[in-house]
């Protein structure tokens, strides 16, 4: 187990880093990268798409799309340009932004390197958090990469990481996603072709394209072998960045990061609750956010602030996604106060609310509150009965207007 | 195949779909419309094409079926593959 050093995002590895290798002493500037990593090997798009495929990469911003697929999607020329998504939007990740900030040349070169590969000309880095951009700004100072690199400011609402959203503000459009569910990998940047995917996917590609498959798959699981980036917060005592072996289970992840007991939110706010300790069932923690909320919390009050925070997130475009989330919020506030009315409510609401709007913000919302009247079901029935006892402590960090 | 498929950056709720194709649009309880989501059939085309044409927001569309890969998130299907 290696510990690495404190830094203002902790970071710590579960075994040996590989993203996160290098960076004991902070940031790694060109000449730690090359010390660390060695040089970037020159590949084919084919040899991308093999790595890729033989490693079973999936795209690590959320969606977890395969990026061989991705790749085969692409026509065979004409692409515009590789678009790095860094305006990592979930309020509780880290992950994107410490390895911007951290490590920026990694990131580059599996941006640039692909880039190269596909001969797109253009390389567009979108992120919305100034220390990372700084650092991206910095490093490419230090590099000489034959395409082109441009850094752009997106602005950091939840909706505005989305995909789509993304390459509209780089058109100069509003930050939210458009009506028409098109594939960027088609009418991406400039509607052309583009290869779009997260900070951390480009991050290992960089790895894989250094290791090779047989030797990226000597840790994690078969079937999506090597380390993921977790981010874990809440209830511990040790929050921040880990790495680790890809199907690490939960149970070892919280005791790692020193959880207490007591529920487990996997996969962000617009992921799901996991019941206390006893009765959750084995599972990997590989939804990139794990959150625990500790046993002195209001729980129902925990979710109603999340709720607050998620409906004031909607961009405002959608009707049953600015309404239904509002109703949701307000059934929250009842059924905390003991209204019986505000728990009926929020089961019609629940299912106004999935597949109705132009991005998947309200089905993630309505995910995570499903989930919180499922596995809170004991303090539904506590909170009819009169209340639970217990105070909101704001466990669940909201970010407080922009953040 | 075709579907009824609705573009929510700009359906504002007019509820005009609900009245002219009770059998496959519903409406909230904030006037906005829900798809019973079943395929068109041949028979049901014109009504449903008078429907999308009638839409004062130019939300409604009669979309080609499409398909969701494992994890969800919606690909349109690429007409070279239908
Ligand atoms: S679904 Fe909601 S968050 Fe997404 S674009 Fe529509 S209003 Fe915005
Ligand atoms: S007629 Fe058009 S704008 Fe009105 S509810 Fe139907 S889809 Fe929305």
């Amino acid at each position: 187990m290696t510990i690495l050093q404190e830094t203002p995002t902790p970071l710590r590895a579960i075994g040996e880093p590989r993203l996160l290798a290098g960076l004991q002493d902070g940031r790694a500037d060109l000449q730690r990268h090359l010390q660390t990593h060695g040089p970037l090997p020159e590949l084919t798009r084919e040899s991308y798409s093999e790595l890729a495929t033989a490693v079973g990469l999936r795209g690590r911003g959320g969606a977890a799309f395969p990026v061989a697929l991705k790749l085969a999607d692409l026509p065979a020329r004409g692409i515009e340009a590789v678009v790095v998504n860094g305006s990592e939007s979930e309020p509780v990740s880290r992950k994107d932004r410490l390895l911007l900030t951290m490590a920026p040349h990694l990131v580059l070169d599996g941006a640039t390197g692909l880039a190269r590969a596909l001969k797109a000309p253009l390389v567009i880095v979108a992120v919305h958090d100034a220390a990372a951009a700084a650092s991206v700004r910095t490093a490419l100072l230090e590099r000489q990469d034959g395409v082109e690199v441009q850094v752009a400011d997106t602005p950091g609402r939840f909706v505005a990481g989305e995909a789509r959203a993304v390459l509209s503000v780089l058109e100069g459009g509003p930050s939210v996603p458009p009506g028409r569910k098109v594939l960027p990998t088609r009418k991406g940047y400039h509607r052309r072709p583009t290869f779009l995917s997260n900070v951390d996917t480009f991050a290992q590609l960089a790895v894989l394209a250094r290791l090779g498959s047989h030797e990226f798959s000597s840790t994690g699981l078969i079937s999506e072998p090597g380390t993921q980036l977790l981010t874990i917060d809440g209830s511990v005592e040790r929050p921040g960045v880990v790495e680790t072996p890809t199907g690490t289970p939960l149970e070892a992840l919280l005791r790692f990061a020193g959880a207490s007991q007591g529920p487990v939110l996997v996969g962000g706010y617009h992921g799901k609750w996991l019941p206390n300790d006893s009765s959750r069932p084995e599972t990997s923690g590989g939804a990139g956010i794990i959150l625990a909320l500790g046993t002195d919390t209001c729980p129902l009050g925990e979710a109603h602030r999340v709720a607050q925070w998620l409906a004031s997130q909607s961009a405002g475009q959608c009707g049953p996604c600015v309404f239904g989330l509002a109703a949701l919020v307000d059934d929250f506030e009842r059924l905390l106060a003991g209204d019986p009315a505000g728990w009926h409510d929020a089961q019609r609401h629940l299912g106004l609310v999935p597949g109705r709007g132009a991005c998947a913000h309200p089905d993630g919302s309505a995910r995570f509150l499903v989930s919180a009247l499922e596995v809170f079901d004991d303090d539904v029935r506590q909170h009819l009965a009169g209340g639970c006892g217990r105070p909101v402590r704001g466990v669940l960090p909201v970010p407080g207007g922009k953040w | 195949m075709k579907k009824l498929e609705i573009d929510w950056t700009r359906c504002d709720g007019h509820g005009l779909c609900g009245t002219l194709l009770p059998d496959d649009v519903w409406l909230d309880e904030w006037g906005f419309p829900v798809l019973r989501g079943r395929e068109i059939t041949r028979g049901e085309l014109a009504s449903a094409r008078r429907a999308v044409l009638a839409c004062p927001a130019l939300a409604l569309r009669l979309a080609a079926t499409v398909n969701r890969d494992s994890k969800g998130s919606e690909r349109t299907v690429p007409t070279s593959h239908q």
